[in-house]
């Protein structure tokens, strides 16, 4: 399953009650997906760059979690209904770390095989001093 | 006979390629910040000196950041 990352902009002038349960009512929608939560990040309230909905501040939180990709589009289909959520950012983090893993491969097998190379160089330099 | 003019060219380098960032991440704004003066317009790579992959990378980080209105579309 891959992981993805859920960033979601809440209206911040809501009560605290209104926004833990909505919270929560995500968090629940998750595990109800089988997804696994692997990190919740509540920035809380910060001012937004631009007005949203005659709103200047929001509330941020950022969630990554672990779950199937049948799990996104309930999901998403929620927090669109949802009129606290000023703004919401699905991202699969495999699909935008694909490059990175595929490049330190890379690496790693390149170092592997300049140790190679210097190794048999290493061996083949003495017998030639020798003869 | 005309002074000749002359300045100091700096090296300009790739952060990106430097430090082995791979994946750049929208919520990172102090990292953003430095590629976003306050116009809030990216600094073209003739500025900055980034490599064309990293350029682009930043470019989509920055969209998103714009998108979650954690940097603006247009500054002051």
């Amino acid at each position: 399953m891959p992981l993805y990352e859920l960033g979601v902009v809440i209206n911040a002038s809501i009560e605290e009650k209104e926004r833990d349960a909505f919270l929560a009512e995500i968090r629940e929608l998750l595990s109800a997906q089988g997804a696994t939560i692997v990190k919740e990040d509540v920035w809380g309230k910060r001012l937004l760059a631009y007005e949203i909905k005659h709103q200047r501040e929001g509330f941020y939180v950022f969630w990554q979690y672990d779950g199937p990709g049948s799990s996104v589009k309930p999901l998403e289909y929620r927090l669109r209904l949802s009129e606290q959520v000023l703004r919401y950012l699905h991202l699969n983090l495999d699909r935008e770390m694909q490059r990175a893993r595929k490049m330190e491969k890379k690496r790693a097998e390149q170092k592997a095989a300049k140790k190679a190379h210097k190794e048999r160089l290493a061996a083949a330099a003495p017998a030639a001093q020798g003869s | 006979m005309a002074k000749k003019k002359y300045f100091v060219k700096r090296k300009k380098t790739c952060k990106f390629t430097a430090e082995g960032i791979e994946y750049i991440d929208y919520k990172d704004l102090d990292l953003l910040r430095q590629y976003v003066p306050v116009s809030g317009k990216i600094l073209p790579r003739r500025v900055s000196g980034t490599n064309p992959i990293y350029q682009r990378k930043l470019t989509r980080a920055v969209k998103r950041a714009r998108l979650m209105a954690l940097l603006p579309f247009l500054g002051d």
